[in-house]
């Protein structure tokens, strides 16, 4: 082992979350051309799903700040407001969802014209829903996939990441980067979070050989 | 005569009396309803000029008014000396006390007739309005209903409701699966009511919302109200009865509103998943009377029927649809309506949001989800072997150092889907290609792509594997 190696104190970041941050690629465009359509939905709830860490929180956060809307974490019809706009995150990974719930949540919003953005790993006719009820409202939803990331978005995503450690880094690591890492929104923060302890167990700035090293040693 | 309008009349004390007078006597000659709903909220402002000047909240009203007892007001008025004729104007300030002031047993009264006679059919219709109707969806009218052999039966009966002078049966039972149109049908009555028939109420609610209702009177020790606000409709609609099966107290408060509503001869019409007889967890009397007067079932949807409602809603959306695309859609969402909409609406908004034209390849790409039975990941290996196959050469010749064109241009369609088809890294999926550097994937991929550019067949070839290889 070359040079002292510090232990790296994770320094909180907050990812910036505004919709000017938000990177419209291929991979997400349709579901930001749904949020950008806000209320003009065919019903009151959209479905966005997609794997681990593409950006379906992000998008979420952008959608209640443009529509001031409310962050749900239960299915529940006595919040909903005339004309609201609401948010359930990971509708797939609540434990025993309260399917009932659901649909009486979801026909609130539609008497009261109110609109909730689902969020989900898997696409909502996926889900092993046992109301039928509730399936056909689901499956009669729009549902739109966030995608794998393309070449040109896994380069945003990398340098947003690192922006928002207040890391800066030249075009050709980036370049260097992306060819060689898995092509996914998890695989991108995750690389560059490793970098950054890195860089800073190393007191180094962070260069292609550096990156190298991360990338061999995984 | 109420102390809405002593407090508020500013004109002389004997007018007061004479306009009062007069409504007693229009009370006695077009009924206690009509007269709650149309009469009562007019307010007497005063003179102008000769004439008689009264005020009512809406715009809707004053016309109704003037159309149906303006010439009988102005008799009236005639006969007690005041021969200026009667005057109706709109009247804001009116509209807003006059709702303050409400009390709650008069709530429906004030509700189901000036500002729509469908409950709470819009938002913001007052603090009332959605407490007691839910409000109906502009789009379910008997126009946008689109009729097949599966649901005639049920659209005729609910025509028949909406249309009938007299009760024709009661109540009409509406059943079939979701998403079928049950509660199109229902709202579709109601707005053919409100537009025929203003000076009914109509009340369109889920059972779920009417146990809802029930239970929190129970709470307020308020059933006093809530019964009183059921059983003075003229007609009401429950949806989705089902929602009450095991319910023991709520069936019977509705068992006694429904008995109520039947003996006073107004229209019931109820929604279920089931038939009376197969709806669990209700009790036998409730059956018995859901029985007694029209069963209608909508039954599964036929293709010719889902071909048609794509067709409609269509052209209701202003987009043109090929002729393919609707055929495939009614071909494979069969499920029910609610979820063939539903894809007609993705279709045609990702052709919106995104400019891709409307073709049978978007449409099975936007609707994957729903078209296929999983969402399956494609691992290296599989597509190394469909490619062989395609390609009609052996899966060894994926990881060899052979460089003829016949092995090499399939080698690198293989990395080329290994690319897009998986989420592993250029250095892995080199990896499994013998070992190769990732440049030479990247090469790969570049070369795969210019190809497909240039040559139309080779392309389709390309494409026909990722679709076979996506499943």
């Amino acid at each position: 082992m070359t040079g002292p190696r510090q232990i790296p104190i994770p320094f909180e970041h907050r990812p910036a979350l505004q919709r000017d941050d938000y990177l419209v690629t291929p991979a997400n465009a349709e579901a930001v051309a749904w949020i950008d359509r806000w209320p003009d939905w065919p019903g009151p709830l959209l479905a966005v799903w997609g794997p681990e860490g593409c950006g379906k929180s992000h998008l979420a956060q952008v959608f209640l700040a443009r529509t001031d809307g409310r962050l749900l974490t239960m299915p529940d019809a006595d919040v909903v407001e005339a004309g609201g706009a609401y948010v359930l995150e990971d509708l797939d990974r609540i434990p025993s969802l309260d399917e009932e719930a659901l649909f009486h949540l979801f026909n609130a919003l539609k008497s009261a014209e109110g609109r909730i953005l689902v969020t989900a790993r898997t696409a909502p006719a996926r889900w092993s829903i046992a109301l039928a009820d509730l399936t056909s409202r689901l499956k009669g939803s729009p549902a739109v996939e966030i995608t794998a990331p393309d070449d040109a978005l896994l380069a945003a995503l990398l340098v947003k990441h690192f922006s928002d450690r207040q890391l800066r880094v030249d075009a050709e690591v980036v370049a260097y980067m992306v060819p060689r890492m898995n092509r996914t929104f998890q695989a991108a923060a995750d690389l560059v979070a490793a970098i950054d302890a890195e860089a800073l167990a190393r007191k180094r700035a962070v260069t292609v050989p550096l990156v190298r090293k991360v990338l061999e040693a995984e | 005569m109420t102390e809405q309008q002593s407090r508020d009349i500013e004109p002389c004390q004997d007018l007061q009396e004479t306009w009062s007078e007069i409504c007693e006597s229009l009370r006695a000659e077009i009924g206690e309803a009509s007269y709650q709903s149309w009469i009562k909220p007019m307010r007497l402002i005063g003179q102008n000029g000769s004439a008689v000047r009264t005020g009512v909240p809406t715009r809707f009203m004053r016309e109704w008014i003037q159309a149906h007892y303006q010439d009988r007001l102005s008799e009236l008025l005639d006969g007690r000396g005041l021969t200026g004729g009667l005057d109706v104007v709109i009247h804001q300030e009116h509209a807003a006390s006059g709702r303050a002031e409400t009390k709650p047993a008069e709530v429906r009264k004030e509700d189901a007739a000036p500002a729509g006679p469908v409950n709470g059919t819009g938002i913001g219709n007052g603090p009332h309005a959605d407490d007691i109707g839910a409000p109906l969806d502009q789009r379910y009218t008997f126009d946008r209903f689109v009729v097949g052999k599966p649901n005639e039966f049920a659209y005729a009966a609910a025509r028949r409701v909406a249309e009938a002078e007299v009760v024709p049966f009661n109540p009409l039972f509406l059943y079939g699966g979701v998403g079928l149109g049950k509660t199109h049908l229902m709202h579709a009555i109601a707005w053919h009511l409100r537009k025929t028939r203003p000076d009914r109420s109509v009340i369109y609610l889920s059972a779920e919302k009417f146990m809802y209702r029930f239970v929190r009177a129970l709470r307020e020790h308020n059933t006093v109200d809530f019964k009183e606000q059921f059983r003075s409709v003229d007609v009401l609609m429950v949806d989705d009865v089902q929602f009450i099966s095991g319910k023991e107290s709520t069936q019977e408060e509705f068992f006694h509103t429904f008995n109520a509503l039947v003996d006073q001869g107004r229209q019931i019409v109820i929604s279920a998943d089931k038939s009376p007889n197969d709806l669990e967890g209700m009790e036998e009397r409730l059956i018995s009377r859901l029985n007694c007067g029209l069963v209608a079932d909508i039954h599964a949807t036929t293709y010719e029927l889902r071909l048609g409602i794509l067709q409609a809603k269509g052209e209701q959306m202003g987009v043109e649809v090929p002729l393919k695309v609707m055929e495939f859609l009614a071909h494979k969402i069969t499920s029910n309506v609610r979820e063939l909409e539903g894809a007609l609406n993705r279709v045609v908004a990702h052709h919106q949001l995104v400019g891709r034209d409307i073709t049978l390849e978007t449409s099975q790409d936007v609707l994957h989800d729903l078209l296929k039975a999983s969402e399956r990941r494609v691992t290296i290996e599989e597509i190394q072997k469909r490619v062989s196959t395609h390609f009609n050469i052996r899966v060894s010749d994926m990881h060899s150092a052979r460089r003829a064109r016949s092995v090499a241009r399939p080698r690198q369609v293989a990395m080329y889907l290994s690319k897009q088809l998986t989420s592993r890294s250029l250095p892995e999926i080199g990896r499994k290609f013998g070992g190769r550097d990732h440049t030479t994937v990247m090469h790969a991929v570049k070369k795969v792509e210019e190809l497909r550019e240039l040559d139309s067949s080779f392309n389709e070839d390309v494409e026909l594997l990722r679709r076979m290889l996506e499943g």
